[in-house]
């Protein structure tokens, strides 16, 4: 278990605690990120878990690399140092993994919660897509927490390391990566409680709008795995339109529902600018409200909604 | 558990792979020899099957060099690290007496030691580097990078807090490296050639390309991330506009001898390559290199090697006059 850190250390204190209690044999590495606070002090006075600290900042991507390399487990998970694990989440996982020796993550259902951990009674849980994972991911209709999955340490050295340039899609790339060649288990059962940020104000939002572009971007760039390259151009194809979409859906949808209540219209404008140019015609397709229609009547989606 | 690992990349040179893999297991007592094969689409996987004492991580999807030696690194066990290119030879017992050097300095992270270059005729030419500084190196190993890459040996611990090799910056991942650990800690230099480095034949046109290309990725390097080292930062303007002098300098002595050489050879295009990237780099180094290179002795040793045709070596002993 690699929990990441940088200048949190009370909130460190809650997550190692809850990964301790997560499986039986469990290593905890708590790599830490160049922070010029508390955090050291803090981690000394924890038991039983591995310090690493890092004196020059890498990044998430470079402090998890940092924990992989370090560990000596065969299974790998991520905890961000505010999230949190439930117990025996681990143990239950990594059992999935060793009935299932070709698969190379398994991925668990999030609970979510407010700033106070307090559950806000959503649950995501993403459908199994059988042996179709790869396609999925490339098509953005997957959605793989890092907080949920645990992963075969071998898998990084046959699909290599996290990417470090990429910061907040690494995890979504190196799913796509290690889906090119393994196959992928999914389990319905809650692993892990993530907190939510606060509410996004007017600068997260337009931030968010540029992320889905980079998202774009790379998105084209892992359609160059071989994997992906090699496929009939018709599936390609049909991969391709299908991420485009769902991104201009995404950026209309935030742009329609969280911008536009709130009077911001700057950024719900940004938005739809970049849905223009991602997706010219998507603004004109009726498929294009899919979700914003489906969300208004029958309140469904990808993400299925339950109560706790 | 090995004491030292020692992890060698590969990518579809089978013809040389088992000659570095037999040096690096005569290296050093407890050696745990780790070959790392970049998606070779050859025969080297069943070359690999066949010998035995080593560990094979076979990589599917192409990394580049450092992506190859960070894999290395996660697949290592041992306490020391060192890494070898599938072309380079370790010298017998060299691992063993770096690993005493370092425990008997145990501040130090990271020792490295001289390397014979071999050209593809097997001539070996003098060991370079010719004097191995120890201790805080950090603003030498800025101006230039004298490590050669395969003679060191570094604890794994430090890549804990260092960071892992920079996977964009492929062919000078090893020197932001070497920079990155001595920027915080005390090196050992061993004066005693422990690798032989095989160089690719210098007369070759892709060679002097890739000498250019070299330049303008560790100026680069040098420009956006070295600048903006903690220790570069907090240092004086004056520090940084040392550095940057040591290091424009060196560079441009280089592309002035690439240029040299592309003239001696009738090969305009190369020559006009390495002037025109010269004069993007670094424009008053035009002034400042022929000043240096005007002195007597300095023609002389020239002339007399391109009369014996042993550019290789006249260019040593000028680079060696140079400094003194």
């Amino acid at each position: 278990m690699i929990i990441p850190t940088y200048e949190r250390p009370l909130l460190l204190r809650r997550a190692v605690e809850s990964a301790q209690a997560a499986g039986a044999d469990i290593e905890v590495i708590v790599v830490d990120d160049a922070s010029i606070d508390g955090t050291a002090a803090a981690c000394q006075e924890l038991n039983g878990i591995k310090y690493v600290r890092v004196e020059r900042n890498q990044g998430v991507a470079g402090a998890r690399n940092i924990g992989i390399l370090m560990s000596t487990a065969e299974y790998v998970a991520f905890l961000d140092d505010d999230d949190l694990r439930l117990p025996g989440s681990l143990d239950m996982q990594a059992d999935l993994l060793d009935r299932h020796p070709g698969a190379g993550f398994v991925c668990g259902a999030m609970i979510m919660a407010n700033q106070d951990y307090e559950p806000t009674g959503e649950v995501v849980c993403a459908k199994d897509p059988g042996a179709d994972a790869f396609w999925k991911l490339l098509e953005l209709e997957f959605p793989v927490m890092p907080l949920c999955a645990l992963i075969r340490k071998e898998c990084f050295l046959r699909v290599g390391l996290l990417n470090p340039r990429i910061s907040t899609i690494d995890d979504w790339d190196i799913f796509t990566r290690i889906a090119e060649l393994y196959s992928v288990l999914v389990t319905p059962e809650p692993v892990g409680i993530y907190r939510q940020p606060t509410p996004q104000s007017g600068q997260g939002s337009s931030a968010r709008a540029a992320q889905l572009e980079r998202v774009t971007r790379h998105q084209l760039n892992l359609f160059r795995l071989p994997r992906a390259a090699t496929a009939s151009p018709v599936r390609r194809k049909q991969a391709r339109s299908r991420m485009i979409r769902r991104i201009s859906e995404n950026l209309v949808w935030t742009a329609t529902r969280r911008f536009i209540p709130k009077f911001q219209f700057k950024p719900a404008l940004r938005n739809f600018w970049t849905a223009l140019r991602i997706d010219p015609f998507g603004l004109i397709r009726p498929q294009g409200y899919e979700k914003l229609i489906k969300h208004l009547i029958l309140r469904t989606g990808v993400i299925r909604r339950r109560t706790i | 558990m090995a004491s030292v690992s020692i992890i060698i990349t590969t990518h579809q040179r089978p013809d040389r792979l088992p000659a570095a893999i037999a040096s690096a297991q005569s290296a050093g007592q407890d050696v745990e020899v780790i070959v790392v094969d970049d998606a070779s689409t050859d025969e080297t996987a069943d070359l690999c099957a066949s010998i035995k004492g080593i560990r094979y991580v076979r990589v599917e999807r192409n990394q580049g060099v450092a992506g190859a030696r960070n894999i290395g690194l996660v697949a290592s066990r041992g306490e020391f690290i060192s890494f070898l290119d599938d072309d380079d030879l370790r010298l017998p017992n060299s691992l063993d007496e770096q690993i005493e050097a370092l425990s008997h300095a145990p501040a130090a992270m990271l020792c490295y030691a001289q390397a014979i270059p071999e050209d593809a005729g097997g001539k070996r030419q003098t060991p370079f580097p010719e004097h191995c500084p120890q201790g805080d190196i950090f603003w030498e190993l800025l101006a230039q990078n004298f490590i050669p890459c395969a003679s060191v040996v570094f604890r794994r611990s430090c890549i804990g807090r260092v960071g892992l090799l920079a996977q964009h910056r492929n062919r000078i991942d090893d020197w932001d490296l070497w920079l990155r650990i001595a920027e915080i800690f005390p090196v050992v230099g061993l004066s005693k050639p422990v690798v032989i480095w095989r160089q690719p034949t210098p007369t070759s046109a892709q060679g002097s390309s890739n000498t250019v290309e070299l330049i303008a990725l560790a100026t680069t390097h040098f420009r956006h991330d070295c600048l903006r080292m903690p220790r570069v930062a907090q240092a004086s303007r004056r520090e940084r506009q040392q550095a940057w002098r040591a290091f424009s300098l060196n560079f441009a002595e280089h592309l002035a001898w690439e240029a040299f050489r592309g003239l001696c050879d009738h090969k305009l295009g190369r020559a006009f390559a390495s002037t025109r990237t010269l004069l993007r780099l670094h424009p008053d180094a035009v002034l400042r290199v022929p000043r240096r290179w005007m002195r007597f002795s300095t023609i002389n040793t020239l002339t007399r090697g391109l009369m014996r045709g042993d550019l290789e070596n006249a260019k040593s002993k000028f680079k060696h006059m140079a400094r003194t």
